[in-house]
Protein backbone atom coordinates (compact mmCIF):
# COMPACT_ATOMS: atom_id res chain seq x y z
CA UNK A 1 0.00 0.00 0.00
CA UNK A 2 1.18 3.49 -0.80
CA UNK A 3 1.60 5.86 2.14
CA UNK A 4 -1.21 8.36 2.28
CA UNK A 5 -0.11 11.98 1.94
CA UNK A 6 -1.85 15.00 3.33
CA UNK A 7 -0.11 17.89 1.58
CA UNK A 8 -2.07 20.63 3.36
CA UNK A 9 -1.33 19.31 6.80
CA UNK A 10 2.31 18.78 5.94
CA UNK A 11 2.62 22.45 4.99
CA UNK A 12 0.94 23.58 8.20
CA UNK A 13 3.24 21.42 10.23
CA UNK A 14 6.27 22.91 8.51
CA UNK A 15 5.05 26.41 9.30
CA UNK A 16 4.34 25.39 12.88
CA UNK A 17 7.97 24.37 13.27
CA UNK A 18 9.15 27.97 12.75
CA UNK A 19 7.39 30.16 15.32
CA UNK A 20 9.97 32.94 14.94
CA UNK A 21 9.40 33.32 11.24
CA UNK A 22 5.63 33.36 11.84
CA UNK A 23 6.09 36.05 14.49
CA UNK A 24 8.27 38.20 12.23
CA UNK A 25 5.81 37.87 9.36
CA UNK A 26 2.88 38.90 11.57
CA UNK A 27 4.75 42.03 12.74
CA UNK A 28 5.65 42.95 9.15
CA UNK A 29 2.06 42.33 8.09
CA UNK A 30 0.73 44.73 10.72
CA UNK A 31 3.22 47.42 9.66
CA UNK A 32 2.19 46.99 6.02
CA UNK A 33 -1.54 47.16 6.85
CA UNK A 34 -0.94 50.12 9.15
CA UNK A 35 1.07 51.95 6.46
CA UNK A 36 -1.64 51.22 3.92
CA UNK A 37 -4.48 52.50 6.11
CA UNK A 38 -2.61 55.68 7.09
CA UNK A 39 -1.22 56.53 3.64
CA UNK A 40 -1.62 60.21 2.66
CA UNK A 41 -5.12 61.10 1.54
CA UNK A 42 -7.07 58.54 3.57
CA UNK A 43 -9.45 59.50 6.36
CA UNK A 44 -7.22 57.82 8.97
CA UNK A 45 -4.10 59.71 7.94
CA UNK A 46 -5.00 62.75 10.01
CA UNK A 47 -5.89 60.73 13.09
CA UNK A 48 -3.22 58.06 13.26
CA UNK A 49 0.44 58.57 12.44
CA UNK A 50 1.90 56.23 9.87
CA UNK A 51 4.91 54.05 10.65
CA UNK A 52 7.03 56.13 8.31
CA UNK A 53 6.12 59.34 10.11
CA UNK A 54 6.96 57.79 13.46
CA UNK A 55 10.37 56.68 12.25
CA UNK A 56 11.02 60.22 11.02
CA UNK A 57 9.91 61.65 14.35
CA UNK A 58 12.07 59.18 16.26
CA UNK A 59 15.01 60.31 14.19
CA UNK A 60 14.24 63.93 15.08
CA UNK A 61 13.93 63.03 18.77
CA UNK A 62 17.18 61.14 18.72
CA UNK A 63 19.00 64.12 17.19
CA UNK A 64 17.32 67.07 18.89
CA UNK A 65 15.79 65.51 21.99
CA UNK A 66 12.32 66.16 23.37
CA UNK A 67 11.64 69.84 24.17
CA UNK A 68 15.35 70.57 24.47
CA UNK A 69 16.20 67.57 26.64
CA UNK A 70 17.88 64.64 24.94
CA UNK A 71 15.95 61.39 24.64
CA UNK A 72 18.86 59.64 26.26
CA UNK A 73 18.60 61.70 29.45
CA UNK A 74 14.87 60.90 29.78
CA UNK A 75 15.70 57.27 29.26
CA UNK A 76 18.53 57.50 31.77
CA UNK A 77 16.32 59.18 34.37
CA UNK A 78 13.75 56.37 34.21
CA UNK A 79 16.37 53.64 34.19
CA UNK A 80 18.30 55.10 37.14
CA UNK A 81 15.17 55.29 39.30
CA UNK A 82 14.24 51.74 38.38
CA UNK A 83 17.70 50.39 39.04
CA UNK A 84 18.13 52.09 42.41
CA UNK A 85 14.64 51.10 43.63
CA UNK A 86 14.85 47.60 42.20
CA UNK A 87 18.34 46.88 43.51
CA UNK A 88 17.52 48.03 47.03
CA UNK A 89 14.12 46.29 46.91
CA UNK A 90 15.64 43.03 45.67
CA UNK A 91 18.47 42.90 48.17
CA UNK A 92 16.18 43.57 51.13
CA UNK A 93 13.50 41.33 49.55
CA UNK A 94 15.88 38.37 49.35
CA UNK A 95 17.11 38.92 52.92
CA UNK A 96 13.60 39.27 54.38
CA UNK A 97 12.34 36.37 52.26
CA UNK A 98 15.10 34.09 53.54
CA UNK A 99 14.15 34.93 57.12
CA UNK A 100 10.41 34.51 56.53
CA UNK A 101 10.98 31.22 54.74
CA UNK A 102 12.90 29.76 57.66
CA UNK A 103 11.21 31.28 60.69
CA UNK A 104 7.58 30.29 61.07
CA UNK A 105 6.87 32.78 63.86
CA UNK A 106 8.17 35.76 61.90
CA UNK A 107 6.32 34.45 58.85
CA UNK A 108 3.07 34.25 60.82
CA UNK A 109 3.59 37.72 62.29
CA UNK A 110 4.16 39.27 58.86
CA UNK A 111 1.58 37.20 56.96
CA UNK A 112 -1.44 39.53 57.53
CA UNK A 113 0.51 42.57 56.30
CA UNK A 114 1.82 40.79 53.26
CA UNK A 115 -1.53 39.32 52.29
CA UNK A 116 -3.20 42.70 52.66
CA UNK A 117 -0.57 44.65 50.77
CA UNK A 118 -0.06 42.15 47.95
CA UNK A 119 -3.28 42.80 45.98
CA UNK A 120 -2.81 46.60 46.16
CA UNK A 121 -1.14 47.79 42.95
CA UNK A 122 1.97 49.81 43.76
CA UNK A 123 0.53 52.65 41.66
CA UNK A 124 -2.13 53.17 44.34
CA UNK A 125 0.58 54.27 46.77
CA UNK A 126 1.86 57.05 44.55
CA UNK A 127 -0.48 59.79 45.84
CA UNK A 128 0.13 58.74 49.44
CA UNK A 129 3.88 58.68 49.02
CA UNK A 130 3.77 62.09 47.35
CA UNK A 131 1.81 63.43 50.34
CA UNK A 132 4.43 62.10 52.71
CA UNK A 133 7.65 62.72 50.84
CA UNK A 134 6.82 65.21 48.09
CA UNK A 135 7.42 64.72 44.37
CA UNK A 136 11.18 64.28 44.48
CA UNK A 137 13.29 61.31 43.46
CA UNK A 138 12.87 59.67 46.84
CA UNK A 139 9.12 59.18 46.35
CA UNK A 140 9.55 57.46 43.01
CA UNK A 141 12.33 55.24 44.22
CA UNK A 142 10.31 54.32 47.30
CA UNK A 143 7.36 53.13 45.23
CA UNK A 144 9.65 51.05 43.02
CA UNK A 145 11.39 49.72 46.10
CA UNK A 146 8.06 48.62 47.59
CA UNK A 147 6.81 46.82 44.51
CA UNK A 148 10.02 44.91 43.88
CA UNK A 149 10.57 44.19 47.56
CA UNK A 150 7.16 42.59 47.88
CA UNK A 151 7.57 40.25 44.92
CA UNK A 152 11.13 39.26 45.63
CA UNK A 153 10.53 38.61 49.32
CA UNK A 154 7.39 36.54 48.73
CA UNK A 155 9.08 34.43 46.05
CA UNK A 156 12.23 33.95 48.08
CA UNK A 157 10.20 32.82 51.09
CA UNK A 158 8.22 30.42 48.90
CA UNK A 159 11.49 29.06 47.51
CA UNK A 160 12.90 28.43 50.96
CA UNK A 161 9.69 26.71 52.06
CA UNK A 162 9.73 24.52 48.96
CA UNK A 163 13.16 23.03 49.72
CA UNK A 164 12.51 19.27 49.92
CA UNK A 165 13.15 17.94 53.41
CA UNK A 166 15.20 15.04 52.01
CA UNK A 167 17.82 17.44 50.66
CA UNK A 168 18.26 18.83 54.16
CA UNK A 169 18.29 15.40 55.77
CA UNK A 170 21.02 14.12 53.48
CA UNK A 171 23.20 17.08 54.44
CA UNK A 172 22.42 16.48 58.12
CA UNK A 173 23.68 12.90 57.90
CA UNK A 174 27.08 14.37 57.01
CA UNK A 175 26.91 16.55 60.09
CA UNK A 176 26.12 19.85 58.35
CA UNK A 177 25.83 22.86 60.64
CA UNK A 178 22.87 25.18 60.21
CA UNK A 179 25.17 27.66 58.48
CA UNK A 180 26.30 24.96 56.04
CA UNK A 181 22.69 23.83 55.52
CA UNK A 182 21.80 27.38 54.59
CA UNK A 183 24.67 28.11 52.23
CA UNK A 184 25.08 24.64 50.68
CA UNK A 185 21.45 23.52 50.43
CA UNK A 186 18.68 25.99 51.22
CA UNK A 187 19.97 29.04 49.37
CA UNK A 188 20.95 27.30 46.12
CA UNK A 189 17.75 25.25 46.09
CA UNK A 190 15.67 28.42 46.54
CA UNK A 191 17.56 30.36 43.84
CA UNK A 192 15.21 29.53 40.94
CA UNK A 193 12.34 31.02 42.94
CA UNK A 194 14.44 34.07 43.75
CA UNK A 195 15.18 34.52 40.05
CA UNK A 196 11.49 34.31 39.23
CA UNK A 197 10.81 36.98 41.84
CA UNK A 198 13.53 39.18 40.35
CA UNK A 199 12.08 38.81 36.86
CA UNK A 200 8.57 39.76 37.92
CA UNK A 201 9.90 42.43 40.28
CA UNK A 202 11.92 44.11 37.55
CA UNK A 203 9.02 44.13 35.08
CA UNK A 204 6.84 45.60 37.80
CA UNK A 205 9.44 48.20 38.75
CA UNK A 206 9.63 49.37 35.17
CA UNK A 207 5.85 49.68 34.97
CA UNK A 208 5.77 51.55 38.26
CA UNK A 209 8.51 54.02 37.35
CA UNK A 210 6.59 55.04 34.25
CA UNK A 211 3.39 55.40 36.27
CA UNK A 212 5.08 57.55 38.92
CA UNK A 213 6.59 59.75 36.21
CA UNK A 214 3.15 60.22 34.70
CA UNK A 215 1.96 61.67 37.99
CA UNK A 216 4.81 63.89 39.03
CA UNK A 217 8.16 64.27 37.32
CA UNK A 218 10.31 66.64 35.30
CA UNK A 219 12.19 63.92 33.47
CA UNK A 220 11.88 60.32 32.38
CA UNK A 221 9.99 58.49 29.64
CA UNK A 222 6.75 58.60 31.63
CA UNK A 223 7.08 62.38 32.00
CA UNK A 224 7.80 62.63 28.28
CA UNK A 225 4.63 60.86 27.15
CA UNK A 226 2.50 62.72 29.68
CA UNK A 227 3.91 66.05 28.56
CA UNK A 228 3.59 65.14 24.91
CA UNK A 229 -0.05 64.16 25.39
CA UNK A 230 -0.78 67.43 27.21
CA UNK A 231 0.61 69.40 24.30
CA UNK A 232 -0.89 67.12 21.69
CA UNK A 233 2.40 65.86 20.32
CA UNK A 234 0.76 62.56 19.46
CA UNK A 235 3.70 61.10 17.58
CA UNK A 236 5.96 61.64 20.59
CA UNK A 237 3.40 59.83 22.74
CA UNK A 238 3.52 56.79 20.46
CA UNK A 239 7.27 56.81 20.34
CA UNK A 240 7.46 57.11 24.13
CA UNK A 241 5.13 54.15 24.59
CA UNK A 242 7.11 52.16 22.06
CA UNK A 243 10.41 52.92 23.81
CA UNK A 244 8.95 51.97 27.19
CA UNK A 245 7.92 48.62 25.74
CA UNK A 246 11.30 48.13 24.13
CA UNK A 247 13.20 48.80 27.35
CA UNK A 248 10.87 46.47 29.29
CA UNK A 249 11.56 43.75 26.77
CA UNK A 250 15.33 44.30 26.99
CA UNK A 251 15.31 44.25 30.79
CA UNK A 252 13.43 40.96 30.80
CA UNK A 253 15.77 39.54 28.15
CA UNK A 254 18.79 40.37 30.27
CA UNK A 255 17.31 38.62 33.30
CA UNK A 256 16.36 35.57 31.24
CA UNK A 257 19.98 35.31 30.12
CA UNK A 258 21.21 35.70 33.68
CA UNK A 259 18.72 33.06 34.80
CA UNK A 260 19.90 30.55 32.23
CA UNK A 261 23.47 31.07 33.34
CA UNK A 262 23.03 31.23 37.10
CA UNK A 263 20.23 28.73 37.71
CA UNK A 264 20.83 26.36 34.82
CA UNK A 265 19.03 23.57 36.68
CA UNK A 266 15.81 25.55 37.05
CA UNK A 267 12.76 23.52 36.04
CA UNK A 268 14.80 20.35 35.54
CA UNK A 269 14.33 17.31 37.75
CA UNK B 1 25.68 -6.22 76.54
CA UNK B 2 24.35 -7.44 73.28
CA UNK B 3 26.56 -7.55 70.22
CA UNK B 4 23.94 -5.73 68.17
CA UNK B 5 25.05 -2.68 66.20
CA UNK B 6 21.60 -1.12 66.14
CA UNK B 7 19.12 -1.61 68.96
CA UNK B 8 15.59 -0.33 68.73
CA UNK B 9 13.73 -0.30 72.06
CA UNK B 10 9.99 0.04 72.42
CA UNK B 11 9.44 2.68 69.78
CA UNK B 12 5.97 4.18 69.81
CA UNK B 13 5.25 7.22 67.75
CA UNK B 14 2.25 9.48 67.38
CA UNK B 15 1.46 12.02 64.69
CA UNK B 16 -0.89 14.93 65.06
CA UNK B 17 -3.21 14.73 62.08
CA UNK B 18 -6.25 16.75 61.08
CA UNK B 19 -8.50 14.09 62.59
CA UNK B 20 -6.70 13.86 65.89
CA UNK B 21 -3.65 11.99 67.07
CA UNK B 22 -2.64 9.08 64.92
CA UNK B 23 -0.48 6.25 66.18
CA UNK B 24 2.10 5.40 63.56
CA UNK B 25 4.30 2.96 65.46
CA UNK B 26 3.37 0.74 68.37
CA UNK B 27 6.09 -0.67 70.62
CA UNK B 28 8.58 -1.65 67.93
CA UNK B 29 11.76 -3.33 69.13
CA UNK B 30 14.44 -4.95 67.03
CA UNK B 31 18.18 -5.50 66.79
CA UNK B 32 20.53 -5.56 63.88
CA UNK B 33 24.06 -6.95 63.83
CA UNK B 34 26.92 -5.40 61.93
CA UNK B 35 27.04 -6.35 58.26
CA UNK B 36 23.44 -7.42 58.14
CA UNK B 37 20.89 -6.47 55.50
CA UNK B 38 17.58 -5.99 57.26
CA UNK B 39 14.43 -5.29 55.26
CA UNK B 40 11.18 -3.89 56.58
CA UNK B 41 8.05 -4.47 54.56
CA UNK B 42 4.45 -3.64 55.23
CA UNK B 43 1.34 -2.00 53.82
CA UNK B 44 1.53 1.70 53.12
CA UNK B 45 0.89 3.74 56.22
CA UNK B 46 2.36 1.08 58.51
CA UNK B 47 4.95 3.53 59.80
CA UNK B 48 7.97 1.93 58.14
CA UNK B 49 9.28 5.25 56.87
CA UNK B 50 8.73 6.72 60.33
CA UNK B 51 10.85 3.90 61.71
CA UNK B 52 13.64 4.79 59.28
CA UNK B 53 13.33 8.47 60.14
CA UNK B 54 13.69 7.68 63.83
CA UNK B 55 16.73 5.45 63.28
CA UNK B 56 18.19 8.17 61.06
CA UNK B 57 17.67 10.67 63.85
CA UNK B 58 15.42 12.89 61.73
CA UNK B 59 12.41 12.32 63.97
CA UNK B 60 12.33 12.04 67.77
CA UNK B 61 10.16 9.10 68.84
CA UNK B 62 7.26 9.75 71.21
CA UNK B 63 8.41 6.80 73.31
CA UNK B 64 11.38 4.45 73.22
CA UNK B 65 14.84 4.93 71.82
CA UNK B 66 17.37 3.81 69.25
CA UNK B 67 20.96 2.95 70.11
CA UNK B 68 23.90 2.56 67.78
CA UNK B 69 26.92 0.92 69.41
CA UNK B 70 25.02 1.27 72.67
CA UNK B 71 24.88 5.07 72.27
CA UNK B 72 21.49 6.69 72.15
CA UNK B 73 20.66 8.33 68.80
CA UNK B 74 20.03 12.05 69.25
CA UNK B 75 20.02 13.21 65.65
CA UNK B 76 21.47 12.49 62.23
CA UNK B 77 25.18 11.73 62.16
CA UNK B 78 27.79 10.51 59.66
CA UNK B 79 27.62 6.94 61.01
CA UNK B 80 24.23 6.57 59.29
CA UNK B 81 24.02 7.40 55.56
CA UNK B 82 20.68 7.67 53.80
CA UNK B 83 19.41 6.90 50.32
CA UNK B 84 15.93 8.13 49.45
CA UNK B 85 13.46 7.05 46.79
CA UNK B 86 13.57 10.53 45.23
CA UNK B 87 17.43 10.50 45.10
CA UNK B 88 17.66 13.88 46.90
CA UNK B 89 20.54 15.02 44.70
CA UNK B 90 21.74 18.61 44.55
CA UNK B 91 20.78 19.84 41.11
CA UNK B 92 23.21 22.76 41.03
CA UNK B 93 26.18 20.42 41.54
CA UNK B 94 27.80 18.07 39.07
CA UNK B 95 27.79 14.33 39.69
CA UNK B 96 31.25 14.44 41.23
CA UNK B 97 30.42 17.49 43.35
CA UNK B 98 27.37 15.63 44.65
CA UNK B 99 29.53 12.70 45.70
CA UNK B 100 32.04 15.11 47.27
CA UNK B 101 29.28 16.98 49.10
CA UNK B 102 29.43 15.01 52.34
CA UNK B 103 33.21 14.90 52.27
CA UNK B 104 33.33 18.67 52.03
CA UNK B 105 31.11 18.97 55.10
CA UNK B 106 33.23 16.40 56.87
CA UNK B 107 36.19 18.68 56.25
CA UNK B 108 38.26 16.71 53.72
CA UNK B 109 40.67 18.65 51.51
CA UNK B 110 40.02 19.20 47.84
CA UNK B 111 42.39 16.50 46.64
CA UNK B 112 41.27 13.84 49.09
CA UNK B 113 37.62 14.58 48.24
CA UNK B 114 38.18 14.24 44.52
CA UNK B 115 40.11 11.01 44.95
CA UNK B 116 37.45 9.43 47.14
CA UNK B 117 34.62 10.62 44.94
CA UNK B 118 36.29 9.17 41.84
CA UNK B 119 36.73 5.85 43.64
CA UNK B 120 33.04 5.57 44.52
CA UNK B 121 31.91 6.86 41.14
CA UNK B 122 33.94 4.07 39.59
CA UNK B 123 32.34 1.60 42.00
CA UNK B 124 28.86 2.53 40.76
CA UNK B 125 30.06 2.77 37.15
CA UNK B 126 29.56 6.50 36.67
CA UNK B 127 33.09 7.84 36.43
CA UNK B 128 32.66 9.03 32.87
CA UNK B 129 29.57 11.01 33.86
CA UNK B 130 31.29 12.84 36.71
CA UNK B 131 31.07 16.26 35.00
CA UNK B 132 27.38 15.93 34.14
CA UNK B 133 24.67 17.64 36.09
CA UNK B 134 22.29 15.26 37.77
CA UNK B 135 19.30 16.42 35.70
CA UNK B 136 21.10 15.08 32.66
CA UNK B 137 20.99 11.52 34.05
CA UNK B 138 18.39 8.76 33.99
CA UNK B 139 16.67 7.65 37.20
CA UNK B 140 18.90 4.62 37.61
CA UNK B 141 22.03 6.73 37.22
CA UNK B 142 20.71 9.29 39.68
CA UNK B 143 20.21 6.63 42.31
CA UNK B 144 23.75 5.39 41.65
CA UNK B 145 25.01 8.90 42.37
CA UNK B 146 23.05 8.91 45.62
CA UNK B 147 24.53 5.53 46.56
CA UNK B 148 28.05 6.77 45.77
CA UNK B 149 27.42 9.95 47.78
CA UNK B 150 26.30 7.96 50.81
CA UNK B 151 29.15 5.44 50.52
CA UNK B 152 31.83 8.11 50.05
CA UNK B 153 31.30 9.38 53.60
CA UNK B 154 31.97 5.80 54.75
CA UNK B 155 29.03 5.38 57.15
CA UNK B 156 28.74 2.18 59.15
CA UNK B 157 25.06 1.96 58.41
CA UNK B 158 23.05 2.66 55.27
CA UNK B 159 19.39 3.55 55.60
CA UNK B 160 17.48 2.96 52.36
CA UNK B 161 13.94 4.29 52.04
CA UNK B 162 12.29 2.50 49.10
CA UNK B 163 15.43 3.24 47.13
CA UNK B 164 14.41 1.68 43.84
CA UNK B 165 10.69 2.41 43.96
CA UNK B 166 10.85 5.12 41.31
CA UNK B 167 12.72 3.00 38.77
CA UNK B 168 11.41 0.75 36.02
CA UNK B 169 11.38 -2.99 36.67
CA UNK B 170 14.58 -3.80 34.78
CA UNK B 171 16.59 -0.99 36.32
CA UNK B 172 15.27 -1.89 39.75
CA UNK B 173 16.56 -5.47 39.47
CA UNK B 174 19.92 -4.34 38.10
CA UNK B 175 20.40 -1.88 40.93
CA UNK B 176 19.35 -4.48 43.50
CA UNK B 177 22.08 -6.78 42.19
CA UNK B 178 24.53 -3.89 42.18
CA UNK B 179 23.68 -3.08 45.78
CA UNK B 180 24.43 -6.66 46.78
CA UNK B 181 27.72 -6.52 44.92
CA UNK B 182 28.61 -3.30 46.75
CA UNK B 183 27.54 -4.87 50.04
CA UNK B 184 29.83 -7.81 49.30
CA UNK B 185 32.77 -5.40 48.95
CA UNK B 186 31.94 -3.06 51.82
CA UNK B 187 29.89 -5.19 54.25
CA UNK B 188 27.88 -2.18 55.37
CA UNK B 189 24.93 -2.72 57.68
CA UNK B 190 21.86 -1.97 55.59
CA UNK B 191 18.41 -1.07 56.86
CA UNK B 192 16.02 -1.22 53.94
CA UNK B 193 12.43 -0.03 53.75
CA UNK B 194 10.50 -1.47 50.83
CA UNK B 195 7.00 -2.25 49.65
CA UNK B 196 8.25 -4.92 47.29
CA UNK B 197 8.16 -8.50 48.59
CA UNK B 198 10.58 -9.56 45.89
CA UNK B 199 13.05 -6.82 46.86
CA UNK B 200 12.91 -7.68 50.55
CA UNK B 201 13.51 -11.38 49.92
CA UNK B 202 16.19 -10.87 47.29
CA UNK B 203 18.23 -8.32 49.27
CA UNK B 204 17.80 -9.08 52.92
CA UNK B 205 19.20 -11.56 55.40
CA UNK B 206 16.16 -10.93 57.53
CA UNK B 207 12.82 -9.52 56.47
CA UNK B 208 10.57 -7.86 59.01
CA UNK B 209 6.86 -7.76 58.15
CA UNK B 210 4.90 -4.99 59.83
CA UNK B 211 1.22 -4.83 60.64
CA UNK B 212 -1.14 -2.25 59.23
CA UNK B 213 -1.65 0.88 61.30
CA UNK B 214 -0.49 1.25 63.89
CA UNK B 215 2.76 -0.41 62.78
CA UNK B 216 3.87 -3.32 64.93
CA UNK B 217 6.31 -6.07 64.13
CA UNK B 218 4.28 -8.99 62.84
CA UNK B 219 7.14 -11.34 62.21
CA UNK B 220 10.84 -11.34 61.43
CA UNK B 221 11.81 -13.99 58.93
CA UNK B 222 15.31 -15.19 58.19
CA UNK B 223 16.04 -15.48 54.48
CA UNK B 224 18.54 -18.28 53.96
CA UNK B 225 19.36 -17.99 50.31
CA UNK B 226 22.75 -18.98 48.87
CA UNK B 227 25.55 -16.37 48.94
CA UNK B 228 26.67 -14.51 46.95
CA UNK B 229 23.20 -13.67 45.84
CA UNK B 230 23.76 -11.01 43.22
CA UNK B 231 23.19 -13.55 40.44
CA UNK B 232 19.75 -12.94 38.99
CA UNK B 233 19.16 -16.70 38.72
CA UNK B 234 18.43 -16.69 42.42
CA UNK B 235 15.23 -14.84 41.56
CA UNK B 236 13.75 -17.87 39.83
CA UNK B 237 14.96 -20.55 42.25
CA UNK B 238 12.39 -22.64 44.16
CA UNK B 239 13.68 -21.46 47.59
CA UNK B 240 13.38 -17.84 46.52
CA UNK B 241 9.80 -18.36 45.45
CA UNK B 242 8.98 -20.19 48.67
CA UNK B 243 10.27 -17.22 50.71
CA UNK B 244 8.38 -14.84 48.51
CA UNK B 245 5.19 -16.77 49.06
CA UNK B 246 5.58 -16.77 52.85
CA UNK B 247 6.31 -13.06 53.03
CA UNK B 248 3.53 -12.30 50.58
CA UNK B 249 1.04 -14.28 52.69
CA UNK B 250 1.91 -12.23 55.75
CA UNK B 251 1.78 -8.95 53.87
CA UNK B 252 -1.58 -9.83 52.32
CA UNK B 253 -3.08 -10.55 55.72
CA UNK B 254 -2.18 -6.99 56.67
CA UNK B 255 -3.31 -5.34 53.46
CA UNK B 256 -6.63 -7.15 53.90
CA UNK B 257 -6.98 -5.96 57.48
CA UNK B 258 -6.36 -2.36 56.54
CA UNK B 259 -10.03 -1.49 56.58
CA UNK B 260 -9.92 -0.20 60.14
CA UNK B 261 -10.35 3.52 60.67
CA UNK B 262 -7.26 5.61 59.96
CA UNK B 263 -7.23 7.63 63.11
CA UNK B 264 -7.77 7.24 66.80
CA UNK B 265 -9.45 10.06 68.59
CA UNK B 266 -7.04 12.11 70.66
Amino acid sequence: MKPVRYPKEALLRRIEAHPRIVGTVSVLAIIVIWSFLTRPGTSLSGVLASPGELVEELWVLLRKGYMGTSLWSHFQASLMRTMIGFTLGSISGVLVGLVIGQNKIIAAALAPFFSFVRPIPAIAYIPMVILWFGIGEFSKILVIFMSSFLYVSMNTAAGVRAVPVDLIRVAQTFGASSRQLFFYVIFPEALPYVMLGLKVGLALSWAVVVASELVAAQSGLGYMIMDAATFFRIKDVYIGVFLIGLVGLLLEGILVLVERKVVHWSGKA
Amino acid sequence: MSDALIEVFGLTHYFDGPAGTHKALDNVSLEMVAGEIFAVIGPSGCGKTTLLNIIGGFVDPSEGEVRVHGERVRGPAPDRGVIFQGYALYRWLTVQENVEFGLKILGLGRKARAERARHYLALVGLDEFRSHYTYQLSGGMKQRVAIARALAADPEILLLDEPFGALDAQMREILQEELLRIWDKTRKTIFLITHSVEEAVFLSHRTCVMTARPGRIKQILEINLPQPRYDFHVRTSPQFNAYKERVLEMVREEVGSDSRPDHMSA
